[in-house]
């Protein structure tokens, strides 16, 4: 009885223990989170911010802008998008820039000397960046529809499904860069930002891929996420004549999917492979 | 201490710098690719836009040339972003890696290591800007030497003082705040959205305006496209808006570093300048 009884309560224990760790880790870091209160204000604004410059830059096409680009359904285009823009920038700088920053501080080394699960404290960071940009999210998306006109909700459970989806493949991109982040360290800023700006037009993110030129259309197509915005923003649109663009619906729902399911254990695994190298040549804490 | 030595030890923070980033050859590559992928953004916007997007743009603006307007706004605002990054985030590296303090110790007055700062920022960003301009124009099928480019040269040289002077005062609300990343990338976008980056700033209600106009880099901007497209200076008259920015020469200087000294005298007293 006693034989049987010890593995199962040291997997109970275990369990318990990495949950623990990964509570700490988002109680932590929403610590952290909170002793930076202009951070918070400065998100904010920043939000406003993009949408007020890329609206009025839009603006000037336009003779009246609100009646037109409505009729023109860019509205749907560019809200949906700046959804799935901002958890994409930010996964890049939360997670994945984030690591560099252990690093300065000197604190990465430490926290690969305590016995705290590593896969806890990479996933800690999501949670942060699930709640702060998904209210960044809701405040860019009121703002933008107040400023280009009315906003088509339609589909929204699978809108949700294709979000979820979209954020999970997003997640498994920023284990990924984090995992660059070790092995190319400083230049992982200039990389951070430009992925940033290279997903912002290959994924089309406010304006329909059909403005882009072929050359760059063929690798929008490469890229899953880019079917991801597609397929969010048809849906979310009622699928309107025209959309999506990328390729049939179906198509889009399946590429989405296996992004969603697959990019998180290719990113855990880099992330894994990238810091065993790491700590193999010694210089994990180097920067 | 002397002149002499002051800009020397200026030399010496400009070539560290130099040095530092020529190891980072990516991010000088990087310097140029961003300003051109910022430009095209708008521009696929008003691709999107239907067939009266030039016109429509040019009732508004003054040219239907968008293409080099954005693309000459985000050169300029490549040289702006430069300055306030280079310098806020140099202070905030300092304060992170815990040589901020030292360099308080050190027989040298801190205003000669901005000033390197501040002189390899401006180097780095003039020719990532003006290289980002010349390719993004030839890529765009635009010809860069169109208008008085000489001209929209002296507008970015005269316009560099008082823009490295309002990074200075940039720079005291960092060692104020302590919290670099948001502000920075705040003010990134706060400041094209000042200068007008993609839109002139007639599209302002009036007080914003006002604010908009009592910011060095809007005349820069302006300044630069009246120069290459004829969109209109600001006084109808280019040495007028340039006399303009020879007056914030006068003031801001003065102004930013009063402001960055009593910042730096408050920390001192209190919690010290190492604290982040």
């Amino acid at each position: 009885m006693s034989t049987l009884n010890i593995p199962q309560a040291s997997k109970i224990s275990f369990i318990q223990a990495e949950l623990s760790a990964f509570w700490a880790m988002v109680r932590k870091e929403l610590i952290v989170m909170l002793r930076y209160p202009v951070n918070f204000v400065a998100s904010f604004v920043q939000t406003f911010l993009i949408v007020a410059v890329f609206t009025l830059g839009g603006s000037l096409f336009y003779k009246n802008y609100a009646s037109q680009a409505g009729d023109a359904g860019n509205s749907g285009i560019a809200v949906y998008g700046l959804i799935l823009f901002l958890f994409m920038s930010d996964t890049l700088w939360t997670i994945g820039y984030n690591i560099r920053n252990e690093q300065v501080q000197g604190t990465l080394e430490q926290l690969y000397l305590s016995p705290a699960s590593k896969f806890a404290n990479l996933v800690s960071r999501v949670t942060n960046t699930l709640i702060w940009t998904g209210l960044l999210s809701i405040t860019g998306g009121i703002l933008m529809t107040l400023m280009i006109g009315e906003l088509p909700f339609k589909n929204p459970l699978l809108g949700l499904y294709l979000l979820a989806m979209v954020l999970s493949g997003t997640f498994g991109v920023g284990f990924a860069f984090a995992a660059l982040t070790l092995v190319i360290k400083e230049a992982s800023q200039t990389l951070a930002n430009f992925m940033q700006f290279a997903f912002m037009v290959l994924c089309a993110n406010f304006f329909p891929f059909r403005s882009l030129p072929p050359f760059l259309l063929f690798f929008s197509r490469l890229i899953p996420l880019s079917y991801g915005v597609d397929a969010f923003r048809s849906a979310m649109m009622g699928f309107p004549e025209g959309m999506p663009e990328l390729a049939p619906f179906s198509v889009e729902l399946i590429i989405v999917t296996v992004f969603g399911i697959l990019m998180p254990i290719v990113g855990y695994y880099l992330y894994r492979w990238s810091e065993k190298e790491a700590r193999r040549r010694g210089n994990l804490s180097n920067y | 201490m002397n002149l002499r030595i002051g800009i020397s030890v200026m030399l010496a923070s400009f070539r560290m710098r130099l040095t530092t980033i020529s190891r980072y050859r990516g991010q000088l590559v990087m310097d140029i690719f961003i300003p051109i992928v910022f430009a095209y953004m708008p521009i696929l916007l008003g691709r999107s836009a239907g067939t009266y997007a030039a016109s429509n743009f040019a009732s508004n603006t003054g040219t239907e040339n968008y293409v080099g307007y954005m693309l000459i706004g985000s050169s300029v605002f490549s040289i702006v972003s430069n300055a306030f990054w280079h310098v806020a985030y140099w202070l905030r590296w300092e304060q992170e890696s815990g040589t901020l303090e030292i360099l308080y110790l050190a027989p040298t007055h801190r205003v000669w290591v901005v000033a390197g700062t501040a002189l390899y920022s401006c180097v780095r960003g003039l020719f990532s800007s003006i290289a980002a301009y010349l390719i993004g124009s030839l890529v765009m099928g635009l010809n860069p030497f169109q208008g008085e480019f000489l001209l929209a040269l002296l507008f970015i040289l005269v316009g560099l003082l008082p823009l490295y002077s309002l990074s200075l005062l940039y720079g005291a609300i960092i060692l104020k705040v302590k919290e670099a990343n948001a502000l920075v990338s705040m003010m990134q976008w706060g400041v094209s959205f000042l200068m007008g980056v993609f839109f002139p700033i007639a599209v302002f209600p009036p007080l914003l305006k006002l604010v908009a106009l009592l910011f060095p880099p809007t005349w820069m901007t302006n300044g630069v496209r009246s120069a290459l497209l004829g969109v209109g200076y600001f006084f109808n008259a280019w040495y007028l808006d340039l006399a303009v920015l020879w007056a914030f020469i006068l003031v801001v200087p003065f102004f930013g570093y009063w402001v960055f000294s009593r910042t730096e005298i408050s920390i001192r007293k209190n919690e010290g300048v190492g604290q982040f």
